[in-house]
């Protein structure tokens, strides 16, 4: 049962040991301080005690994935494959989570909070709506945008004086 | 000194200024994004043109309501509302699951409150003699002190140890971005100025938790959904049983003074002390199995811990003048500007001020208590909600949070990459918590390591028996968890192992 | 044709000069004197609430908020010494509505010690409108040396015994910096974090002296714990005259921190000089003074926009002369 989670060792493992290797690449390249004051520990020290735990870690699982999937095939004697471009669409709401996510974050400084938030909720609920459902959900889910939006924004950004970028909507003066 | 410290507070004004900080406490506590110290940044200037009293009274409010708000949305959406809550989680959410959220709301409060109370009542008797305590901890015994809670780790991962400790030096390696302590020299910063002040604990908090939640909803759109379960809670008093408070009380107490504890030695804070607590209750608890699956005692250790951590916080910082993280550094400028000095003389030159900052607190934990209760009912109602049209306004309030904590919209960049490597980690099977443990943890390693060796030359460890003591510790906690991981270990293979067996056995 | 190209230039320059004429009247209609402020006012503050910056900044604030009758916003962008927001703002829009309050030890300090490649010349210097109660040496009240000229004699009788506790790359490395090369003082230097770590050290004993801010050492120097050797400032705050100045042993040690108020690059001299103006009349008031006396423990201290370049200068030069040994 457990060797069959051979996967999930390997590849994390392998991405995690590639991270930590670009990791400690960039130590080398930091100043270091010789003032007065500087420790005999410099601050090279530990990112390279992190990075090099890291990979030793990433390494450790690898191995253990890699005897998993040994044991895995001697007892089941063939590896089910799935491409990404499926695993990707199996997991089609998180993908479009995601991309919501990031043009929501992206564009904010640009076009300003109120609206992306409006076009994010809205969008962001039909995604977490499953498909025969949208039909009911348009206007509530606008009607949720747009209060959110706007109300989220006066409170924080004239209430609490958090700065919430402003936009396009700085045209009009607001 | 101390019936007028009383009077101060029993004011119509001040108590109002009390009610009305708790009140927003809570709020700023429940939403996932905004912290108890993030509310006390935002009222801290509003109190610059109150008496001393009524100012400092309303802080502590925020603060109390603040760090005891983190349970609501703890227990209803499994997203940590602060930092100090992420170990309610564990058991919180299960016992929602299990249609007793009002039961696990109920315990979270009431627990809050008698840890809340315990830290003050430590505050008032033992301030003087605590602070010798918290004197004694130098870059010796925070050196030590890090190692130790770090080999906490261990104990927290479960029979997984390896991705567990993944976890926990990811968070290391992630909180090495930015100054580097001591000198003050940019690492992993890419030329960004906006990284000098490296990845704020709060947007790796929504990052980690809020985002992974809206990820693993969205997973299960396709799948039917049954909302009903869920929302027909029941609540009953404040949802447990007399006898049952009694049985808690030994564990109340050990995460209180665990959370005390940790709330004295400045720096540490109540993240760690909800996750020190709950592991030492799990790993000492008769019960050790059924942590994790929805009870009470792992509520109650967490809650009781870090509402503990405020009165703990409040020793230094009232007597020496050494605010212990960034809610108490607001609190001590708080103080500062109605020219009250913390230190050694406040009691003489302040002491009326000094009480009634005491019965400031005792009047917030009432008031958190009473409407924490009063408002279970209608917490409750969040479950009600459905979650395709709640989860959106969180991630909202989460940007919010995360643009609001340094003002900077850069902030938010950050929140999507650690929500992108938090799902990531979810489907490798690496569990995210530890990595909370070694973000909060590796600056305080490293700046004292990097003191020690300053050190060493004029000052050798064997000076140090704290240091000593706790290096010792950690050796034994290590062996100790790490052989209770490798039985449990076994113990599921085997298991695994029967079941496959006598499956066949059946064909 | 060359009387046609005479036309032509003239043309054009009479084109250009309407175009400047207009711009140039349409910018002291958007601006000038008369009409501002019109709107909100934002000052971003590049320390964390609570502090002494953050405190000043937000009584100007509130202070001109009165004043000017239009709104007046302070707003924490923090981190690395204020650096964050400086740098986030050096190029804020230059409306005459952004502004940005730091301490002067903050921003030549970063530029001196490398942390950020511009100095105060990045920005309109607006007013320096107050001044800190200082930084103070302060060494166990039992040690047996009373003031600075002592202190570095001990130092050099036992070199590299007398630890003393330092935080590496602000106003207090400077300060170390300084007595260690131009005082000859021989300690054995030790990083012990900021004022509170500082403060803790020397209770612990992990350190033998250290500076820490009049305020946070005041009560243990009253309850006969510690004492302070001198103040780092130029000359003692008015409300404690009798303290010694460190620049009496050592001149170069000086680290005056003052409040003072920035525009970003480009604001228009007109709209500095109104604001200048605004901050004189606000804090020439009986109110102000009060609350300089009791939460600074000085005497007002204001300057117009020429003294505030000035005394920016001076100081950026009097730190820039020690960056070979930073």
């Amino acid at each position: 049962m457990q060797n069959k989670n051979y996967k999930t060792d390997i590849i994390p493992g392998i991405v995690i040991a590639i991270f930590s290797i670009g990791y400690l690449a960039l130590v080398p390249g930091i100043q270091t301080f010789t003032g007065l004051g500087s420790t005999p520990l410099t601050n090279h020290f530990v990112p390279y005690l992190w990075g090099g735990s890291l990979l030793a870690l990433s390494l450790w699982i690898i191995v253990r994935g890699f005897r998993r999937r040994k044991k895995y095939l001697a007892e089941e004697g063939k590896i089910e494959k799935t491409s990404l471009k499926n695993a990707l669409m199996e997991q089609r709401e998180v993908v479009a989570s995601f991309i919501a996510l990031a043009l929501y974050v992206g564009l904010m400084d640009l076009v300003g909070f109120v609206i992306m938030t409006i076009l994010y909720v809205f969008v962001q609920i039909l995604i977490l709506t499953p498909r025969e459902k949208w039909g009911k959900t348009y206007v509530p889910a606008a009607v949720t945008a747009a209060v959110s939006g706007v109300l989220l924004f006066y409170i924080f950004r004239y209430l609490l004086n958090v700065l919430l970028p402003v936009g396009v909507l700085k045209f009009f003066g607001l | 000194m101390v019936l007028q410290g009383l009077m101060e507070v029993l004011q119509p004004m001040t108590i109002v200024l009390v009610a009305i900080g708790t009140v927003v406490g809570i709020i700023f506590g429940s939403i996932p994004g905004l912290t108890a110290t993030m509310a006390i940044v935002m009222f801290l200037p509003v109190t610059y043109s109150m008496t001393a009293s009524e100012g400092i009274s309303m802080l502590m409010a925020l603060y109390i309501g603040g760090i005891s708000g983190g349970l609501i949305s703890a227990i209803l959406l499994n997203i940590p509302g602060t930092p100090s809550s992420v170990a309610t989680c564990f058991d919180g959410k299960p016992l929602a699951d299990k249609g007793e959220a009002g039961r696990a709301l109920g315990t979270g409060v009431v627990f809050s409150f008698v840890g809340t109370i315990i830290g003050i009542g430590l505050l008032m008797i033992l301030a003087p003699v605590l602070c010798d305590f918290a004197l004694k901890f130098q870059a010796y015994e925070y050196c030590a002190l890090a190692i130790f809670s770090l080999s906490m780790v261990i104990a927290l991962t479960g029979h997984d140890m390896p991705k567990g400790l993944i976890s926990a030096v990811l968070g290391a390696l992630l909180a090495t971005v930015g100054l580097a302590p001591i000198d003050s020299k940019p690492r992993f910063t890419f030329g960004l100025y906006q990284l000098n002040n490296g990845f704020a604990l709060v947007v790796l908090l929504i990052g980690l938790f809020a985002i992974a939640e809206v990820m693993a909803y969205a997973e299960t759109v396709r799948q039917k959904q049954d909302f009903t379960i869920r929302s027909n809670v029941k609540i009953k008093g404040v949802g447990f049983t007399f006898k049952e408070f009694v049985g808690q009380i030994r564990n109340a107490v050990v995460s209180a003074l665990i959370g005390v504890g940790i709330g004295i030695l400045p720096g540490i804070g109540g993240g760690v002390s909800c996750m020190i607590s709950y592991t030492v209750s799990k790993n000492t608890s008769k019960r050790r199995e059924l942590y994790g699956t929805g009870i009470m005692d792992g509520v109650v250790a967490s809650e009781t811990a870090n509402n503990g951590t405020i009165g703990g916080a409040m020793i230094p910082l009232l007597s020496l003048g050494i605010p212990g993280d960034a809610a108490t550094a607001m609190l001590l400028g708080g103080l500062q500007i109605h020219n009250v000095a913390p230190g050694p003389l406040i009691y003489e030159k302040n002491g009326v001020v000094v009480y009634a900052i005491f019965f400031a607190m005792v009047l917030a934990a009432i008031f958190m208590m009473l409407f924490m209760l009063l408002g279970m009912r209608f917490f409750v109602t969040v479950l009600k909600v459905p979650k395709n049209f709640l989860l959106p306004v969180v991630v909202v309030l989460c940007a919010i949070g995360a643009i609001g904590n340094a003002n900077m919209i850069f902030d938010t960049y950050c929140m999507v990459g650690f929500g992108l490597m938090s799902y990531l980690l979810i489907k490798s099977k690496v569990p995210t918590v530890p990595m909370i443990l070694g973000f909060i943890l590796g600056p305080t390693f490293e700046q004292n390591l990097r003191r020690v060796s300053q050190l060493t030359s004029s000052d050798p460890f064997w000076n140090h028996p704290i240091f000593c003591v706790l290096i010792i510790a950690t050796v034994f906690v290590v062996i100790f968890s790490a052989r209770a991981n490798i039985k449990d270990a076994q113990r599921a293979q085997a298991a695994a192992q029967q079941s496959l067996k006598s499956g066949v056995g059946d064909k | 044709m060359k009387r046609m190209l005479s036309l032509l230039t003239v043309l054009v320059m009479l084109l250009a000069l309407a175009a400047c004429g207009g711009n140039g009247g349409s910018s002291s209609n958007d601006g000038g004197g008369s009409s501002w402020p019109e709107k909100t006012i934002n000052i971003y503050v590049t320390h964390a609430a609570g502090g002494d910056t953050d405190y000043m900044a937000r009584q100007l604030g509130e202070a001109l908020q009165k004043e000017l009758g239009q709104s007046v916003v302070c707003t924490n962008v923090t981190g690395s010494n204020g650096a964050t927001c400086m740098q986030q703002y050096k190029d804020g829009d230059a409306d005459g509505y952004t502004f940005i309050a730091s301490n002067t030890a903050a921003l030549n300090g970063n530029e001196a010690t490398g942390m950020v490649d511009f100095g105060y010349d990045a920005f309109e210097p607006v007013a320096i409108y107050g001044i800190q109660s200082g930084e103070n040496i302060v060494v166990p009240a039992d040690a047996p040396y009373d003031d600075l000229e002592g202190f570095i004699e001990a130092s050099k009788a036992n070199p590299g015994q007398i630890k003393y506790g330092t935080s590496t790359g602000g106003g207090v490395y400077i300060q170390t910096c300084v007595m260690t090369n131009l005082g000859g003082a021989q300690f054995n230097i030790i990083d012990a974090g900021d004022a509170a770590n500082r403060l803790t050290a020397l209770l612990g004993g992990e350190v033998d002296g250290t500076s820490l801010p009049y305020s946070t050492a005041a009560d243990y120097i009253e309850n006969g714990q510690l004492k302070s050797l001198c103040t780092c400032l130029s000359k003692a705050p008015t409300m404690m005259p009798d303290q010694k100045s460190a620049s009496e042993t050592i001149p170069e040690l000086i680290v005056d921190t003052e409040y003072v108020l920035l525009a970003p690059k480009g604001t228009p001299a007109e709209l500095v000089e109104a604001m200048n103006a605004a901050i004189l009349k606000v804090t020439g008031t009986d109110e102000w003074k009060t609350m300089v006396n009791d939460y600074c423990c000085q005497d007002p201290f204001v300057l117009n926009v020429a003294d505030s370049a000035a005394n920016l200068k001076e100081q950026r030069d009097l730190f820039q002369s020690f960056v070979p040994f930073l």
